[in-house]
């Protein structure tokens, strides 16, 4: 089949040419279409059963994605608390409260939440907090007195030290986030009087959307830059721009076809598939650049360059092939990650990879036959003129030397180096933090430091309480029969109670509404047997009391101890409850004295307290902490850090908790908020990508042996990844870099790139020593052009990707930093450890297997 | 706090209502309908104070017992009851209220006093008895919610008219529309509303509010009249909260008109000591 491929190129250019043009067209030109999504919450699939909780407890407290503005005053002696300071708060709210997008109604400032203060003697007073702008200090202190005395807005909203406070702006989608931040920071800039006052927008969605921004900027910029910078390499190798505009075009073609096939089955760009054009380009370019330095050694003056090109291809088409292959399937293998943006990215890059081979097997026979003679003949005609070795070819042979003489030694550094790397291995800190995605000097990462060191915390998570749904109408009719058996006409009336429940039909709050349905027979009918009914009506006022779990004293109390314990973890800086809320109102409506900042001792004293609450502006607020049925409750957790790392330790200090204090029976916890999701997708891609790693070691180990139909060079072939492997993970735990999510995919990414060379290698060399028989010939010889491609290979990679170093956004950083790193150590591992080990075991390996020349052993 | 006052919400639709069907009855007892009687009113302040009277000042005294449906933007629910009674001191002047809850079971006898008066802060207190405490609350705000629905204390208590400008923004077949704006606009949350009023009856069928974008975020209508006592009355208002998408129902029965009730109820011995005589259906 290969010959039928070859033979098509070769004879038919313009066909191949033409194909490879449509099939680029007609998928990339679906890129148009493109559709971001930078939401780490997509990190797990959408009916995962965490990220369902997330988006209910969502819906049930009525909680949206919060932008945060903090407004900052270190020089005025009072702070923000100073009435230019203040002006421009109620100016900028009020201006928000007028984009599009933002939730107006759940919007938190100064200027739209609601005050409770004594006024003279008994007296309660319900206002806005801030409905106009003070215009003395003296007012301007009073209101700074207001807040503190309100636990659920110190802190939140305003911070301890008076020195800054907070505007939380709730939006509808977060996709509209980084619209919402501009137009805020374009109102901040041009419309507010100039005062000492710094500002900073932050707040997980805006980080989100900033960074799918810069992703497209990332794209545009890192991408062509990294092609520019291989094309350039490229040259310096082979001095033809005609000649190397091929895997150039290969590349491009491969980036082009696969994004837009990508796109093209409405699939969205996100952080991960951004980087396929980065991933796709170096894959794409390294076969070609094995064809090309093979033709242009190959290829003399007065040859046809059809014959040249064809024994070319004949010579690497098995070998590239199975490093596809093999890439391919590093690659697929993520496809068993548990996250839809992981799997999208591996599938894709695998199905670039593929494509890129087909393409390359095609199109550059078919360019070089396309040539016009007179440039392959200046091209052949430059390559071999007398010079004297390049640089590399000379380093090279010193390699070949080294590898050989101090075999033993080179064994000995490879086994420090996996016992520093496995040790390394162990100190790797698994941790993310979407924030620390960006530079330490980008706005949102110094809006969240500075916010942090004002406030309790910006990041939230949320643990939430339920109680277990019981059916109402059949814990009714349980609790009803005492009360039927006593009356005097059971039947009779217990037929009435049961048309009377089935005359009802899905009203809200059962019981309540049965209690009224009660009292409408009794005013109707007059029955005899009044004291029957008018105790089944007491019976479902009670239930109905009841069945509100966290408006009961001991449950709110189970609230407060919980509350008490997430601080004493360290990581929280302060949570809000339903106890804030009771305990605030009971203290004003008792006189105001903290002595009063209690629970009142009874349901029905709660219930009175919180109708209280609700009879302000923002009735509505009170559904953040508890839903209408009072059956699930929430505490927010206001954290400092974003980091994974920190709400693990509080998931597992609550965990324990719950352990020593069980939650009364039918009452279970929950959590959710993006920084818990956060934790929960990182822990599913750190066993994920283990899991596909491993996979996909087993299925390219049996790969090798197949290819190599010997079991020894397919451990061989393994060698060099795993050596590269081990030790790019030992460095990322020597140097302190955390495991986050573009480092866990690098390991595909070793895998894929680092057995290529190792096959290359393996299989050049026993290609060599069927012709030679000699092994110090066949080591001479490798060290020639076929070293000199790989190592071609890997330079072109590792510097066509350092351009990402300059990148803004820490995960291209990454991936440019290590890809620099990965290729260097694979080389080396290939080009030293290999021909080291080949030589110690030489008889063996050679004298087996299928080799013919094995009687004519080699000795160095 | 501005809760006690709202309550009269309900109630004053109710007075609107019967307004709007003695409007009518006279109609009928003369032998004919009102647009015959001639032009249509251009001056928009003697439609606004005509309105006023109609809505507010009808009648001498009258009992209800409301019976409220809140309804949040997912659709849950919470019911409240409670029966409302109200005096009138002076005719167009000040009045009295007392509202006292009987459902939820939880906030049973929980008791708003009111004494509203023109020109100056109403006086109100609060009894809420598991807490054994009666409150006075400051007037002021009165845009603020009733117990947790959509329903606002100053939007159907009566704002008074002073405080907005009026502008007569058409005159259709029915209704007489009139744009209001606050003269003072950061003591609200909407920066104008209109309201729809019966051109036969004067009475405000419809109120919408809009923002400052100058979008429509707030709606109340009267969705139900029926004749009680010789009076219409809107037994069912609606209010609609666009934002959050959540309304409030309110329904009124056992409504009885002039039954007499004494001065002595709307007294703070009241609060701790429901006027059952006067809050039970008889």
């Amino acid at each position: 089949m290969k010959r039928q491929i070859t033979h098509l190129a070769i004879n038919r250019p313009r066909l191949i040419l033409w194909g490879m043009l449509l099939i680029t067209l007609a998928l990339g030109s679906q890129i148009p279409r493109i559709v971001v999504d930078t939401d780490p919450e997509n990190m797990l699939p959408h009916d995962q059963a965490d990220r369902v909780r997330h988006e209910e407890i969502k819906q049930n407290f009525n909680l949206y994605d919060m932008l945060v503005v903090g407004i900052i005053n270190e020089q005025h002696p009072n702070g923000v608390f100073n009435p230019t300071s203040l002006d421009n708060v109620k100016k900028l709210t009020d201006y928000i409260l007028t984009i599009e997008g933002v939730v107006q109604q759940d919007l938190m400032s100064l200027s739209t939440v609601d005050n409770i203060t004594q006024e003279g003697l008994g007296t309660l007073r319900f206002q806005w907090m801030m409905n106009e702008s003070p215009t003395t200090q003296a007012q301007a202190d009073d209101i700074q007195k207001a807040v503190k005395n309100l636990p659920l807005l110190d802190d939140t909203l305003v911070s301890d030290n008076g020195r800054a406070l907070a505007i939380y702006v709730p939006i509808t989608s977060k996709d509209q986030s980084y619209g919402i931040s501009t137009s805020i920071q374009t109102y901040i800039d041009t419309q507010l009087s100039s005062s000492n006052d710094e500002y900073h927008i932050t707040g997980l969605p805006v980080a989100e959307d900033t960074f799918g921004v810069e992703m497209f900027i990332q794209m545009a910029i890192s991408a062509p830059l990294a092609a520019l910078v291989i094309f350039i390499l490229m040259w310096v190798f082979f001095r033809s721009p005609v000649l190397i505009s091929a895997p150039m075009l290969v590349a491009m073609a491969a980036v082009l076809s696969t994004m837009g096939l990508l796109i093209g089955m409405g699939f969205t760009v996100h952080i991960m598939s951004s980087m396929i054009p980065i991933f796709l380009m170096p894959i794409a370019v390294v076969d070609s650049i094995h064809i090309l330095s093979e033709f242009a050694e190959r290829h003399k003056p007065g040859d046809d360059p059809k014959n040249t090109v064809a024994e070319v291809v004949e010579q690497l088409f098995t070998p590239m092939l199975y490093t596809s292959v093999t890439s391919t399937i590093g690659f697929a293998s993520l496809a068993f990650t548990p996250i839809p943006p992981v799997q999208i990215f591996g599938l894709f890059v695998a199905f670039g990879i593929a494509l890129a081979f087909l393409f390359t097997i095609t199109f550059i026979p078919a360019y070089i036959v396309n040539l016009s003679p007179a440039r392959i003949e200046a091209l052949a005609t430059r390559h071999h003129k007398p010079s004297s070795p390049s640089l590399l070819a000379r380093g090279l042979e010193r390699f070949a030397q080294m590898a050989i003489r101090r075999a033993g030694l080179i064994m000995l550094a490879t086994a420090a180096v996996v016992v520093m790397s496995a040790y390394g291995i162990q100190r790797i800190q698994i941790n993310d933090n979407p924030v620390r995605w960006f530079k330490e000097s980008h706005p949102i990462r110094v809006a969240d430091k500075v916010l942090n060191h004002h406030f309790a915390g910006t990041y939230s998570a949320f643990l939430v309480l339920n109680q277990e749904s019981i059916d109402p109408k059949a814990l009714f009719l349980q609790r009803a029969t005492t009360i039927l058996d006593n009356d005097n006409d059971p039947v009779q009336s217990r037929e009435q109670l049961r048309a009377l429940i089935n005359s009802m039909n899905g009203e809200a709050n059962f019981l309540q509404s049965l209690a009224q349905r009660v009292d409408e027979f009794l005013f109707e009918n007059s029955p005899e047997n009044t004291e029957t009914w008018e105790a089944l009506m007491s019976l479902s006022e009670q239930l109905a009391i009841e069945s509100k779990t966290f408006q009961a004293p001991d449950n709110l109390k189970i609230i407060e101890k919980l509350q008490a314990h997430l601080m004493s973890t360290g990581y929280v800086g302060k949570t809000n409850g339903l106890p804030e809320v009771v305990k605030t109102v009971y203290r004003e409506l008792k006189g105001g004295e903290q002595s009063h900042y209690a629970l009142p001792t009874s349901s029905q004293a709660i219930a009175q307290t919180l109708l209280s609450y609700q009879s302000s502006h923002r009735p509505d607020d009170l559904w953040h902490f508890v839903t209408p049925d009072y059956q699930s409750t929430v505490i927010w957790l206001q954290l400092k850090s974003g980091d994974n790392l920190a709400m693990s330790q509080v998931l597992k200090s609550v965990d324990d908790y719950f352990i020593d204090n069980p939650l009364p029976e039918g009452i279970s916890a929950d959590w959710g908020g993006l920084t818990y999701i956060n934790v929960i997708w990182q822990e599913a891609m750190v066993s994920g990508m283990l899991k596909s790693l491993m996979g996909a070691f087993v299925m390219v180990l049996i790969i090798m042996i197949i290819l190599f139909r010997s079991l020894i060079f397919g451990l061989l072939a393994m060698v060099p990844l795993t050596i590269t492997i081990g030790s790019i993970y030992g460095l990322i735990g020597w140097v302190g870099k955390e495991y986050d999510m573009p480092v866990a995919v690098l390991s595909a990414l070793t895998l894929g790139l680092s057995v290529d060379f190792a096959i290359h290698f393996l299989e050049r060399t026993r290609a060599i020593y069927r012709e030679t028989g000699n092994w110090s010939a066949t080591i001479a010889a490798m060290f020639g052009e076929p070293a000199l491609a790989i190592s071609r290979n890997a330079i072109v990679i590792a510097v066509g990707f350092l351009p990402l170093l300059a990148a803004p956004l820490i995960p291209y950083q990454t991936v440019g930093f290590f890809l620099a790193s990965i290729m260097a150590v694979s080389c080396i591992a290939t080009l030293l450890l290999l021909p080291a080990i080949l030589h110690l075991i030489r008889r063996w390996v050679f004298r087996s297997g299928s080799d013919k020349h094995s009687d004519s052993e080699a000795t160095v | 706090m501005s809760t006690p006052a709202t309550l009269i919400a309900g109630y004053t639709r109710l007075k609107t209502a019967a307004a709007k069907s003695s409007l009518m009855a006279v109609a009928l007892w003369l032998g004919s309908t009102a647009p015959a009687h001639g032009e249509d009113l251009t001056d928009v302040n003697s439609i606004i104070e005509k309105a006023n009277h109609t809505a507010f000042y009808q009648g001498e005294d009258g009992r209800a017992e409301a019976r409220m449906l809140i309804v949040d933007g997912q659709g849950r629910k919470q019911l409240r009851q409670f029966t409302i009674i109200r005096r009138d001191v002076e005719d167009n002047r000040d009045q009295q209220f007392l509202v006292v809850f009987s459902r939820p079971a939880d906030v049973r006898d929980t008791t708003f006093l009111v004494q509203k008066h023109v020109g100056k802060d109403d006086d109100r207190w609060l009894y809420l008895p598991s807490l054994d405490l009666v409150k006075r609350i400051a007037g002021g705000d009165k845009r603020t919610s009733f117990v947790g629905s959509h329903f606002y204390y100053e939007d159907v208590s009566g704002r008074q008219l002073s405080e907005d400008l009026h502008e007569l923004k058409a005159t259709t077949d029915e209704h007489y529309i009139v744009r209001n704006k606050p003269k003072n606009p950061s003591s609200v949350e909407f920066s104008e509303y209109s309201v729809w009023i019966d051109k036969q009856t004067f009475m405000p069928v419809k109120t919408e509010y809009l923002d400052t974008n100058g979008k429509l975020y707030r709606k109340v209508e009267a969705v139900e009249i029926q004749s009680i006592d010789g009076f219409h009355t809107a037994t069912k208002m609606r209010i609609d909260d666009f934002r959050s998408g959540g309304y409030t129902l309110n329904e009124m029965r056992s409504i009885k008109y002039n039954i007499g009730v004494p001065e002595e109820v709307f007294t703070e011995r009241s609060l701790r000591t429901p006027p059952r005589q006067w809050l039970e259906e008889k």
